[in-house]
């Protein structure tokens, strides 16, 4: 991952550079996380130090960053791709990477020494806004506009440039378009908390369940094309059938969060019967990846060769991703999101379980396949095999977030029973539900998982850094052999 | 029968829609399909016709 | 390809515009329906408080009234319930102070960063008590909090727990000193108290059903 060797396009090395500090994001995201499941079971753990509040925001937001940073990265290495053309600003876009990766270093180093801030607006403008997920603050903000609007004039430009518009890239542009201005509904303040939140998720709901989403059948597209030479015409069919599902389930469905924030009742059933279709494009793209390998693998196998599949740590991800997106997003989703049922799971950790499994399955597993692909373009692999270090990457990592998920639900359930439905919530309830033997037990287990997985996470950044060059190596010594 | 207030407000046209289980989601979901009948034949008879 | 299929089911320009139609008619609803979100959803003036005109969000100056959480038959669920008025902090706060307050009280939560341990209308953080209703949680009504803190009211215990809550331990999970000045506690618990008056839609449901069955101490530890 180290070289960009056989790169044809500046676009493409410029998106190595996103991977790269992706990894590094990835990484930091892991450790955090780790700090705040170890608070969990040992309360006194860095206390009044690095809190679990310091350690749970930048666990959120280096998720965010990294999954942006590796969004961007995924879209600048297919430009070239689908476009035929080197991307149009393309020094500008190295400069924009360069000044968003200083300023989200400046923030991370805020966030971990300054902490907090008092209750002015000079915090909200310099230390953190407080707004879960949203926690940039407003100069970082800002700068983020600047820096998308610089990928946006890259990406919308290129896509006019080219002469023949290809479907996956006209429905990129477009969704660019939306993710990028979503943004701007999280960047006010309002003393009245329910508007607060409304808006809020605005960005929240309507990027990871409706543009992030399309954003991944796009990628999904580019990928099933470039790893096994699918054909367009079926894989463009099946991204607009994505779109139409995504979207026409995904953006009503933001009703599921405005059930309990001050809204009207009206959003109950709106966000009951939309949401709970949420999870139908979901299958569908599941069916989609399937029948495409299998197709494929089906031609490739009558034409003699052994495997249509030209990069099979990518492809596995993006199995990976295609069902862990159905099962993450769309199961673990679909469990809470009627309101009868949303009552008693709102804010516990149910919503966590689902959480780290729709992060991970819908975004983690397709974005890391993309960063396989970007290694075999950089070392000019022309058929990527799986290494001993990238199956157990793919094996821990997956192990590993699926354990914790299981972990969170039983701490979840034990959490809605006990504190909700029994108690109804408060002080005490809370807390006596937090000391029961399940729910410490459920969150030991969280936290083993999640030592598993960042294990899983080192297979993987050492996997990345060494794939290109053993497996690069291999091929033209069978090459010499055969020669 | 029809309940003019529901939850606070009163004459409201969302409110208003929304009389007990589902009605006003079955409603909004009725709102976006059934135009989607008109775009199948018209793409029919355009495909029957020899567009391409 | 072979001669014209009629098969709408495969063709590209049948899936593309439907996706639009559906994307467009999903998006415009939305807004329509923020606007009308918008309109319930603004703060409620000092006139509706007085004149008694239920908002969802009322105006900051509810910190003057007593509130209570109850059972509506009509709704099913708890609704708020604004009543007498009280004073706050030993005073009646004027419409201009108390929206003050609560600026001061907004700004406050989030450059401390409740949202990050605490849930705030059950969204933030699972690793400390819901703060929706915590106005009305039993522990600051039935004089533990007031015991342990030494003051006459519950929003004089709220503000001092606020500025020096590792001296008030209640549980092994103890909150972090954040550095809250006097100023800054109190304008919190106007925050707080006026969280406590926004109709949830009956969220969270039962609440704190435990303090009266509970009464005389909890069977965990």
């Amino acid at each position: 991952m180290l070289i960009n060797g056989q790169l044809k396009y500046e676009s493409q090395k410029l998106a190595m550079n996103y991977f790269r500090v992706a990894i590094v994001l990835f990484g930091a995201q892991l450790l955090m996380g780790l700090i705040a499941a170890i608070q969990f079971l040992y309360p006194g753990f860095l206390f009044e130090l690095f809190d679990f509040s310091v350690a749970r925001m930048v666990h959120i937001n280096a998720l965010v960053v990294w999954m942006l940073y590796a969004m961007i990265g995924s879209v600048y290495y297919m430009i070239p791709d689908e476009t035929g053309h080197e991307a149009v600003g393309i020094a500008l876009g190295k400069l924009a990477f360069w000044i968003l990766t200083a300023a989200v270093t400046v923030v991370v180093l805020v966030y971990i020494f300054i902490q907090v801030g008092s209750g002015s607006e000079s915090t909200i403008w310099f230390i953190n806004e407080g707004r879960e997920y949203l926690e940039a603050p407003r100069w970082a903000d800002l700068g983020i506009v600047a820096v998308v609007l610089v990928f946006y004039y890259n990406v919308f430009f290129t896509y006019l440039k080219s002469e023949k518009k290809t479907g996956i890239m006209t429905v990129m542009v477009a969704n660019l378009f939306a993710l990028a201005g979503l943004y701007l509904c999280g960047m006010f303040f309002t003393d009245n908390i329910s508007m607060d939140q409304y808006w809020w998720w605005w960005v929240i709901h309507l990027w990871v369940e409706a543009t992030w989403e399309v954003f991944v059948g796009t990628l999904a597209a580019y990928a099933l094309i470039k790893i096994l030479g699918a054909k367009r015409e079926i894989v463009e069919m099946w991204l607009w059938i994505e779109v139409l599902m995504l979207f026409g389930s995904g953006i009503l469905g933001l009703g599921h969060h405005y059930f309990w924030i001050g809204t009207p009742e009206y959003w109950w059933e709106i966000g009951a019967l939309f949401s709970a279709l949420e999870p139908v494009p979901l299958v569908a793209m599941f069916v989609h990846v399937l029948y495409d390998w299998g197709k494929e693998q089906g031609h490739a196998e009558a034409g003699g060769a052994d495997t249509a599949v030209k990069n099979s740590p990518a492809m596995a991800w993006i199995a990976s991703n295609a069902f862990g997106n159905f099962l993450g997003a769309g199961i673990w989703g679909f469990f809470h999101t009627l309101p009868q049922v949303n009552i008693y799971t709102h804010g516990t950790q149910f919503t966590a379980a689902h959480g780290h499994l729709a992060f991970f399955g819908a975004y983690a597993t397709i974005l890391i396949g993309m960063m396989y692909l970007g290694v075999q373009g950089a070392y000019g692999i022309k058929k990527m095999t799986m290494t001993f270090k990238s199956k157990m990457a793919l094996f821990l990592i997956i192990f590993g977030v699926l354990g914790m998920t299981v972990a969170l639900t039983i701490a979840g359930y034990e959490q809605v029973l006990v504190e909700r439905a029994d108690l109804g919530g408060g002080w005490d309830a809370f807390f006596i539900a937090q000391e029961l033997p399940w729910y410490v037990q459920a969150q030991a287990w969280r936290l083993v998982m999640g030592i598993v997985t960042l294990v899983g996470f080192v297979y993987l950044a050492w996997d990345l850094l060494t794939i290109g060059q053993e497996v690069s190596q291999k091929e033209s010594e069978s090459v010499a052999a055969t020669a | 029968m029809w309940e003019a207030c529901t939850d606070v407000a009163c004459g409201n046209l969302f409110a208003w829609l929304n009389q007990g289980p589902l009605t006003l989601t079955i409603f909004l979901h009725t709102v976006v399909v059934i135009p989607m009948f008109f775009i199948y034949f018209q793409e029919k008879k355009r495909l029957e016709e020899g567009g391409e | 390809m072979s001669k014209k299929s009629a098969s709408v089911w495969t063709s590209i320009p049948f899936w593309r515009r439907s996706a639009a139609w559906v994307t467009g008619v999903a998006t415009v609803l939305l807004i329509w329906l923020t606007f009308d979100t918008m309109g319930q959803i603004s703060m409620g003036s000092d006139e509706d408080l007085k004149n008694g005109v239920t908002k969802r969000i009322p105006a900051a100056s509810v910190i003057n009234y007593h509130i209570d959480y109850q059972f509506d038959d009509k709704r099913g669920h708890e609704v708020p319930v604004i009543g007498e008025k009280e004073p706050f902090f030993g005073k009646e706060w004027s419409a201009e102070e108390a929206a003050k307050l609560l600026h001061l009280g907004k700004l406050t939560s989030q450059a401390k960063n409740c949202m990050n341990c605490h849930t705030l209308l059950g969204n933030g953080a699972y690793y400390a008590p819901d703060l929706t209703k915590a106005w009305l949680d039993p522990k600051w009504n039935d004089g533990t909090m007031t015991g342990i803190t030494g003051k006459a009211s519950k929003e004089e215990a709220m503000a001092e727990f606020l500025m020096h809550p590792s001296q008030y331990p209640t549980h092994a999970r103890m909150m972090p000193n954040l550095g809250i000045t006097k100023e800054e506690a109190v304008a919190l618990v106007a925050f707080l108290k006026h969280m406590s008056a926004i109709d949830t839609n009956g969220f969270p449901r039962n609440f704190s059903q435990s303090a009266k069955r509970l009464e005389g101490g909890t069977h965990a530890h």
